[in-house]
């Protein structure tokens, strides 16, 4: 069994009317983790869920999912999947779409009962399953999109903005739920632009902009430039610690009054030699911090500022946020 | 074939949520049983259940003339008016918004992600759309078939063909209906270009229909219209065709001849519902043996009118026009990117 779940070379997608929605995309997804995809507004992220399952047709696609090629039918039994702006029925009841779904992918009906059930659920609609669609807030209906992805028991799950109109509770029950799929050993493929929650979950991420791949891994191999270690001093510093910082290529500056010296890397070793010439000329060391970028600063840095497929506004202004902090 | 099922259930829940489809239900109803209402007396015809009366020598109970009059109301009234028109017009209006409704963003993206063929997709939902007729015709013949028996002990399973043959007409107009939606996602749109396209062909049926009673019907009946005064006169011997009339009518013939024949096809019924052995068209069959020579010559004329058309023309051309719209419906759904 292969250990990509999704291996797609070269996938381009120009629609009708000239829009170049996917210039060349490759992307490998592993097998069993939550996996994100950013990207501002029409950088073809949709676009390309929609190929993977057959809702889109590719002008060219290499590759697999779930080592079947590219819009081969059979595979998408194996597939969840809940769209952007998901609509269901509103004349059936909660429990009703997930057998109508059920159905439509093939599933005996005693077992469509069963599992409708079971996902109403896992997803805590059991007591409005029996109520029509029609009655329900946008949050619930989210729920039974989540309940229907489920339905026949998926390898890998779509998830469009899952989090869209889903209220700060639901979302956390949704991370939980995520993360269960994710135990549960099902590859989770989420779309959302909610970097705060996806770097929450996700275990690996990919950047979209202009319909390209511009980032994409871990999210601790994405940030792996950015680390470095921040250190927080009071008092003078005299010049021959300073030449000597500066050779050991500390960055030094100062703010309110304190000294900021920050040493670029992972590795906490380089550091130790600094502060021990720090304590060795009795500078009082206030703190030390190991920092990252977040994701949406990576976010941000990645697809830069532009128009339509190359812009975001980000809600929070970038910052350094502390992983870790040591006193 | 479990997809096929939930699909045709789900398009039945559909319909069955559409309160449209209960009130054109309860009308069909109402109207059978009106129709169930009528008997036969050894005076006449009895009405509502025997509340009236109306008395005639001819049409008395156990006739032959009573069970032709009793299924000529049928054939020639109940199906080509309500459930061929009127009902037919109601469940385009209700069973429009299907596919705009399917094809909306967030609602065909579930179904075709799953492993179903997209052809087969959109051949069931279309073929789903059908039961809101197929239903209302069912019924409706359901109470016709026991009247029947009831009223003349003549259980004739033929009146079922109705289902059928409205079934089809529904089917020709709503396959233009589902090709707009396609390319239009519009129910509006669909819903007017349909009706646009039913009133074209059925004036070509009727101008056709017109155009063959006055070059063929009329002279061979030995009726003759002054042009002058609109007055007609009747001869005791058949004219010649006008051969003006006859090139006017073949234009009009050959213009309608890829249309769909919804009006033809749901007279195709009276072929195929019989009485005593003869079906509908059989005119001479239904004459009294003292008939004149005119009336049996108008007789044998009309008979010719009926069977103008043969049943595979009216289908066989119907479904043409069918399948090509239908066709390119398909090929579009199939292809395009939602």
């Amino acid at each position: 069994m292969s250990d990509m779940v999704i291996d797609i070379v070269d996938t381009r997608k120009r629609y009708r009317g000239g829009v170049q929605a996917l210039r060349g995309v490759s992307l490998q997804v592993p097998r069993g983790g939550i996996f994100g995809l950013l990207g501002p507004n029409g950088a073809g992220k949709s676009t390309l869920v929609k190929i993977l399952v057959s809702i889109v047709r590719p002008n060219h696609c290499s590759g697999t999912m779930l080592g079947a090629p590219i819009g081969h039918k059979p595979t998408l039994a194996r597939v969840g999947y809940l769209p952007e702006h998901a609509r269901f029925p509103e004349y059936l009841k909660g429990a009703e779409v997930i057998r109508y779904v059920a159905g439509l992918a093939d599933i005996p009906r005693k077992d469509a009962a069963m599992k409708a059930e079971h996902l109403l659920e896992m997803v805590g609609m059991q007591d409005w399953g029996k109520r029509k669609m029609g009655t329900y807030s946008k949050g619930m209906k989210q729920r039974i999109g989540l309940a229907q992805a489920l339905v026949n028991n998926p390898e890998i799950v779509f998830l469009d903005e899952p989090t869209d109109g889903v209220d700060p509770q639901g979302r956390l029950e949704m991370r939980h739920l995520l993360r269960r799929m994710r135990d549960e050993g099902r590859t989770v493929f989420i779309n959302s632009h909610l970097l705060g929650e996806l770097e929450m979950i996700c275990d690996g991420v990919a950047i979209m902009d202009k319909g390209e791949i511009v980032e994409q891994g871990t999210i601790a191999q994405l940030t792996e430039k950015s680390r470095r270690y921040e250190l927080v001093t009071r008092g003078t510093l005299s010049d021959g610690l300073l030449s000597r910082l500066k050779a050991q290529g500390v960055e030094l500056r100062h703010e309110a009054g304190q000294n900021l010296m920050s040493v670029c890397g992972s590795d906490p070793e380089p550091v130790q030699p600094i502060l021990d010439a720090l304590r060795a000329e009795g500078v009082i060391i206030i703190e030390m911090r190991e920092l990252r970028q977040s994701l949406e600063e990576l976010f941000m840095q990645s697809v830069g500022a532009g128009g339509v497929g190359g812009s975001y506004q980000g809600s929070t202004p970038p910052s350094l946020p502390r992983k870790e902090v040591v006193k | 074939m479990r997809q096929v099922l939930t699909i045709l259930w789900d398009s039945y829940r559909l319909l069955a949520a559409k309160k449209l489809f209960w009130i054109a239900l309860f009308l069909t109803v109402l109207i059978a049983l009106m129709y169930a209402s009528v008997g036969f007396t050894p005076e006449g015809i009895s009405m509502l259940f025997g509340a009236y009366e109306i008395k005639n020598d001819i049409i008395v109970e156990g006739s032959m003339f009573a069970e032709y009059f009793y299924m000529m109301i049928f054939t020639d009234y109940l199906v080509p008016w309500w459930l061929g028109l009127f009902a037919l017009v109601l469940a385009l209006i209700s069973v429009c918004p299907v596919f705009p409704d399917f094809l909306k963003t967030g609602s065909i993206d579930v179904a075709i992600s799953k492993p179903m063929s997209r052809l087969t997709l959109f051949l069931v939902k279309y073929l789903g759309s059908l039961l809101f007729v197929a239903i209302q015709v069912l019924v409706f013949c359901l109470i016709v078939f026991v009247a029947h028996g009831v009223r003349l002990d003549a259980w004739n399973f033929e009146v079922f063909w109705a289902v059928l043959l409205l079934t089809f007409v529904f089917s020709l107009i709503y396959s233009v209906a589902v090709l707009v939606a396609v390319l239009t996602k519009s129910t509006l749109f669909s819903l007017l270009v349909a009706l646009l396209v039913w009133a074209v062909t059925l004036s070509v049926q009727w101008t056709e229909s017109l155009m063959y009673k006055a070059t063929y019907v009329m002279p061979a009946a030995g009726v003759s219209i002054n042009v002058e005064t609109g007055g007609t006169r009747r001869s005791n011997q058949e004219f010649d065709e006008n051969a003006d009339m006859v090139r006017f009518y073949e234009i009009v013939r050959k213009v309608g001849i890829p249309l769909p024949k919804t009006r033809d096809a749901t007279y195709l019924l009276k072929k195929k519902v019989s009485v005593r052995g003869n079906d509908m068209t059989m005119m001479t069959a239904f004459l009294d043996d003292d008939a004149s020579s005119g009336d049996r010559r108008e007789a044998v004329a009309m008979e010719a009118y009926d069977n103008r058309h043969s049943t595979a023309y009216i289908v066989g051309s119907s479904l043409g026009f069918e399948v090509f719209i239908l066709g390119i419906a398909c090929w579009v759904f199939v292809r395009k990117d939602f």
